[in-house]
């Protein structure tokens, strides 16, 4: 009887030790996270570039697209506006704070749509666009370290905290040395695996980083990707009147 | 005096077997055409809406949104009060219920993807939407697998799937949240795309669990009348009792643009234009209004039977007067050896208008009996051949519903235009003097 008594303590000494443990390396990744997340927004600087989106797919081919890309941090704002093909050109998407809206200039009208939406078809999501926030979004639920390739990485388990995000489950591989996502994955409410992301190339503009190559991967549709480049990426301050409905209807008029 | 003039014209008649046999031909197939045109738009309106209902689980539908904090629309019902006690106000009316889920997911089989509209049912409680459903490969003898979908063959051709095998969906949860399924496709059905019947069927509770609804949760709750005549009523007592407003009719909004028209048919609030609001807000939708663009359909097909009726019968009164105008001529003296005797110039005209009413009477009599003869013939063939046709017949059988007003109305129009085409020369004749006319070398 002493002897299970005994062994029961010691278990639960292990457990309370464990979990200490645990929380305290959590703590670690959450911080890491922090930094992925800061040095991934730019509050004090406008951001404008190129894209150049290639999509595969099995059934339509391949398929380019090329769109302008203009992005405000302070006040959560950014636009696209298509360039080519010329079929889609001059749709575009506005972000205001929690309003996303898409623009049909042959219809001419403004459409409400969501960050969680898939980007023109692509296996982008509008929210690629934008200011990213894993640590508000996500809480760390596991982590460890590896390699992917020659970098050394956590490869961390996040749970989001509430409904707003589109994937329930993310997995990401960070550097240890520079807190860059090099690769992701995300996961259905079931967790099945349904899309993965891979960012092999970042550049620095001005106090943060953004990537200038992103792959993305329909894990669900056999061969289905997409590759997302970034060109002509410049911090010059962009005029108030960028992020308005009025220049989006203008714009490739 | 009506004996002797009805003996005489049914002699007339008679004695000009092959004229009046074309005669009465001409106003016989016109009867035909028209009645068959409108029996069979008729049936196939009767059949559509009764298919429709099937397929769409009801013949009212009853579906709610709720607003959540931060500006989300999720699309549910619950057995509240309000509802329960709406629902138990029209009790009388209301033969059975069926609660369905729904989703537009993304079907994924291989390197193919397709949208489809999805409905969740409870198929346990939905056998007339089974016994309503074309199967064109596969078979509906086991629908108790949980993860098991009825595709239509069009998508599963899209996709390039076949029964046994095994399909992912794609879809959000109710708030926006990424979520996958598999299924087992168990058959493939025909359905109408052209007519915006195009769904899949899976197992409710399935489906809820990755719309991140509960079990026994539901979108939508479609009613079953006793009557599906009484739909409109049934449908405006529980929008009163819900709050709903009447929905406008097809006609009221005819030069609004898709989206304007949309709204306010079905009550879909534009997107830029939402206000939140608190509780569960109400959609009311009858097979009626869902109906209403078919039957305009149909509508404007029986107006475009008419006019050729119309223009078939101008024909045929042409002829009429021809033919009366030459039968006048060929009687001539035996109308000026009538008159001698003292026959009243009324009694000669009403002769001839008789005869008028004696062709056009059998004419039309004739065109009847053809279509009742093939309505029954039709009506005893099963066209299982032919999957597209399904949703315009009963059980694969065509049927013919004529209402006794458009037969009436179609021999009173024949009657009236035979009249008025012998009434010319019917006059003529009673003018002819009866000197001159049995004098005639004619």
């Amino acid at each position: 009887m002493r002897t299970h008594k005994l062994a029961l303590v010691l278990l639960l000494l292990i457990c309370c030790w464990t979990v200490t443990a645990a929380a305290k390396d959590l703590s670690v990744i959450e911080a890491v996270l922090q930094k992925v997340d800061e040095q991934s927004s730019f509050p004090h600087t406008d951001l404008s570039a190129v894209l150049t989106i290639i999509t595969e797919d099995p059934e339509a081919g391949l398929e380019k697209m090329v769109v302008r890309y203009f992005r405000r941090d302070d006040g959560e704002r950014f636009l696209l506006v298509v360039e080519e093909p010329r079929t889609q050109r001059g749709q575009g998407y506005l972000l205001e704070g929690d309003n996303l809206w898409f623009y049909d200039p042959s219809s001419r009208k403004f459409a409400h749509t969501s960050l969680k939406e898939s980007f023109q078809g692509t296996d982008a999501r509008n929210a690629d666009f934008g200011q990213w926030s894993y640590s508000s979004s996500y809480k760390v639920v596991d982590y460890t370290e590896g390699k992917l390739g020659n970098f050394a990485v956590y490869i961390i388990d996040l749970e989001a905290v509430d409904d707003t995000v589109p994937y329930p489950y993310v997995k990401l591989w960070v550097t240890k040395d520079s807190n860059l996502v090099l690769r992701t994955q995300e996961f259905s409410l079931n967790k099945r695996l349904m899309r993965s992301g891979l960012f092999p190339s970042y550049t620095r503009v001005g106090q943060g980083v953004i990537p200038t190559q992103m792959v993305f991967v329909d894990e669900l549709v056999e061969g289905k990707k997409t590759q997302v480049s970034l060109s002509e990426i410049s911090t010059a301050k962009l005029p108030d009147n960028v992020f308005t409905k009025a220049f989006l209807e203008r714009a490739n008029r | 005096m009506f004996r002797v003039i009805l003996k005489i014209s049914a002699r007339n008649v008679w004695r000009q077997k092959k004229r009046s046999f074309l005669l009465a031909g001409a106003i016989a197939f016109g009867m035909l055409v028209i009645t068959a045109i409108n029996g069979l738009t008729g049936g196939v309106v009767d059949n559509l809406r009764v298919n429709f209902s099937h397929a769409l689980g009801g013949h009212i539908f009853i579906s709610g949104s709720e607003y959540l904090d931060g500006g989300t629309i999720v699309y549910r019902l619950a057995d509240d009060d309000k509802l329960l006690s709406a629902l138990a106000e029209n009790s009388a009316a209301i033969a059975s219920l069926t609660r369905r889920s729904q989703a537009m997911p993304s079907l994924i089989f291989g390197s193919r993807q397709a949208m489809q509209l999805v409905y969740g049912v409870d198929f346990a409680e939905e056998d007339k939407l089974l016994s309503s459903l074309v199967v064109t490969a596969g078979s509906l003898a086991d629908v108790t697998s949980e993860q098991l979908v009825i595709l239509p063959r069009s998508v599963a051709e899209r996709l390039g799937v076949e029964p046994g095998e095994t399909i992912l969906m794609r879809l959000d949860t109710l708030t926006g949240q990424r979520n996958v399924g598999e299924f087992l496709v168990i058959a493939l059905i025909e359905d109408q795309e052209r007519y915006g019947i195009s769904a899949a069927y899976v197992n409710r509770g399935y489906l809820n669990s990755l719309l991140g609804l509960g079990e026994e949760d539901y979108q939508a709750l479609n009613l079953f009348l006793h009557d599906m005549g009484a739909a409109d009523a049934v449908g405006s007592s529980l929008r009163r009792a819900l709050g709903v407003p009447e929905p406008k009719r097809l006609a009221d909004v005819r030069g609004m643009d898709e989206e304007e028209a949309m709204a306010e048919l079905f009550g879909f609030s534009r997107v830029s234009e939402v206000e939140p609001w608190e509780g569960i807000k109400y959609q009311v939708t009858t097979i009626n209004q869902i109906m209403e663009p078919v039957e305009a359909a149909v509508s404007a097909l029986k107006t475009i039977g008419l006019v050729i009726f119309l223009i078939l019968l101008v024909i045929t009164m042409v002829g009429i007067t021809n033919t009366f105008r030459m039968i006048m001529i060929e009687r001539t003296k035996e109308i000026g050896t009538m008159r001698a005797f003292g026959m009243q110039k009324n009694v000669v005209r009403n002769v001839f208008l008789m005869e008028a009413f004696l062709l056009a009477a059998a004419g039309a009599a004739v065109g009847l009996a053809v279509y009742g003869c093939a309505a029954l013939i039709l009506g005893r063939i099963t066209w299982d051949t032919v999957p597209a046709m399904q949703f315009f017949l009963d059980h694969g059988r065509v049927t013919l519903d004529t209402s006794a007003r458009e037969v009436l109305l179609n021999l009173f129009l024949i009657l009236i235009m035979s009249l008025t085409a012998a009434y010319f020369p019917a006059k003529a004749a009673a003018q002819l003097s009866p000197v001159k006319a049995m004098s005639s070398n004619l």
